[in-house]
């Protein structure tokens, strides 16, 4: 229901658009009313990247991983580890079912806060688009220090879903 | 939808308040998605075309549209270019459009024009810019779940999300041939899938919709649409999945066709004839 409302949107955006074209020409006694259906691709967010909540070693550096797959399936390394893990994810509708690639995961190399920087490594899943719609699933590798400190670590990342 | 969105926010914000370190998970608003049509332009000379830009989330989202560049590695992939050669320097100078930030209610959609001008000394060639329309977040009101305390910390990844298109500008009259070899059968992510070479010869691009059909079965056993290899390589390796129904039946004689889409007359632009092992 809600993809139709959105097909609706476009093809509307994309009749009025055309017949502003029309419009232009308005010595003539017939006009013509095109509609072109227009090839779409939608991005929707549906989960973030959570490590869940961790406890850093005291005694040594240590890595989480969580995997770019559905489940967000959680490795904690030498961590004490709670809570649920979760990887990000991001629903990609194409409704003619476009084949696309995946870039700007690797941008994001660390995370800043008030201790020293969390080297972190993103990683996605392949999006498979003959059936009109796949999930992106992105997992993360972290690095905690030794009783890093605490506070509040912050990190951009892009997620770009490339057409050919 | 919502109600349920909201009860799980509450979980969370109480799990947070008795975990020690809390890494704190944002709020899964529906802010920032976006829908992009079409997916691909091909400017025709100096006339000029537009793409519509549409807010599909739930809140007011700040748009920015940009020009990138990208040259495909020969696993198909986009790789972003640091350093621009200098037909990319071209495609990058010649490309017009507006606008280029927008702001836009939920389900507003907004025409982005796009044109060339294309200087009358331009070399024969084919030039390709990539577009990027994107969300730039808007930054998140401190709550209670962010706080530092003093025994734990917490962590923010917050994603900048989007999508890019190419916009291919032609100039001359230009020719390409392709060719498919090396067809294999490999495993992707736990899938059946078929893997090939295509090759390209000539001074522009192809793009079109591969079809692998086995003798005696009606429907393909692999179809993707949106296949492109791009001027800047000679030959790229093409992996596909074989379609749920026919996992573990790839091997056998197969047809592998390579045809240019609808919009363009679908005719073949290659062909290959083989069995697989």
């Amino acid at each position: 229901m809600n993809k139709m409302i959105k097909l609706a949107a476009v093809a509307a955006a994309t009749a009025s658009v055309a017949l502003g074209a029309g419009t232009a020409n308005a010595a003539t006694a017939s006009a013509t009313a095109t509609a072109e259906i227009l090839q779409q691709v939608a991005v929707t967010k549906t989960a973030d990247l959570s490590f869940g909540s961790l406890v850093p070693s005291t005694s040594a550096s240590a890595s989480v991983t969580v995997a770019a797959n559905a489940a967000g399936t959680r490795n904690c390394g030498g961590l004490t580890c709670s809570g649920t893990p979760a990887s990000a994810a991001f629903t990609v509708t194409g409704a003619s079912g476009l084949a696309v690639t995946v870039s700007g995961l690797s941008g994001l190399t660390a995370l800043t806060g008030p201790g020293a920087n969390m080297p972190i490594s993103l990683s996605g899943s392949t999006l498979d688009m003959s059936s009109g719609s796949d999930t992106l699933y992105v997992g993360g590798n972290l690095t905690v220090g030794a009783n890093q400190a605490a506070g509040s670590y912050t990190g951009n990342f892009t997620v770009q879903v490339d057409y050919q | 939808m919502t109600s349920i969105r909201s009860s799980r926010l509450r979980g969370l914000a109480a799990g947070a308040l008795l975990s020690v370190a809390a890494l704190t998970a944002t709020t899964a608003s529906h802010a920032n998605d976006l829908l992009v049509a079409p997916t691909r332009v091909v400017l025709d000379g100096n006339r000029g075309t537009e793409v519509i830009l549409n807010n599909i989330g739930t809140e007011e989202a700040d748009y920015r549209i940009s020009l990138e560049l990208r040259r495909m590695l020969p696993d198909g992939s986009l790789a972003e270019v640091e350093t621009p050669n200098a037909a990319e320097q071209a495609a990058l100078d010649m490309i017009r459009y507006a606008p280029r930030r927008v702001t836009l209610p939920p389900n507003q959609p907004q025409a982005i024009r796009i044109g060339a001008r294309v200087p009358p000394e331009l070399a024969d060639g084919e030039y390709r810019v990539h577009m990027l329309f994107r969300a730039v977040p808007r930054p998140t009101p401190v709550t209670a779940e962010t706080d530092d305390s003093a025994e734990g910390f917490s962590i923010r990844l917050i994603p900048i999300y989007g999508v890019t298109i190419p916009i291919i500008v032609r100039n001359g009259d230009l020719q390409v041939t392709a060719a498919i070899s090396n067809p294999r059968i490999v495993r992707q992510d736990g899938r059946e899938s078929l893997s090939f070479t295509l090759s390209r010869n000539g001074d522009r691009s192809t793009y079109g919709e591969i079809v692998v059909t086995k003798p005696g079965v009606d429907i393909p056993v692999v179809r993707a649409r949106g296949i492109a290899a791009y001027a800047e390589i000679g030959e790229r390796t093409v992996t596909l999945p074989v379609s749920e129904e026919y996992q573990g039946s790839l091997a056998g004689p197969v047809r592998i066709q390579y045809r240019a889409p609808e919009s363009e007359g679908g005719g073949l632009i290659a062909e290959l004839s083989a069995t697989l092992q």
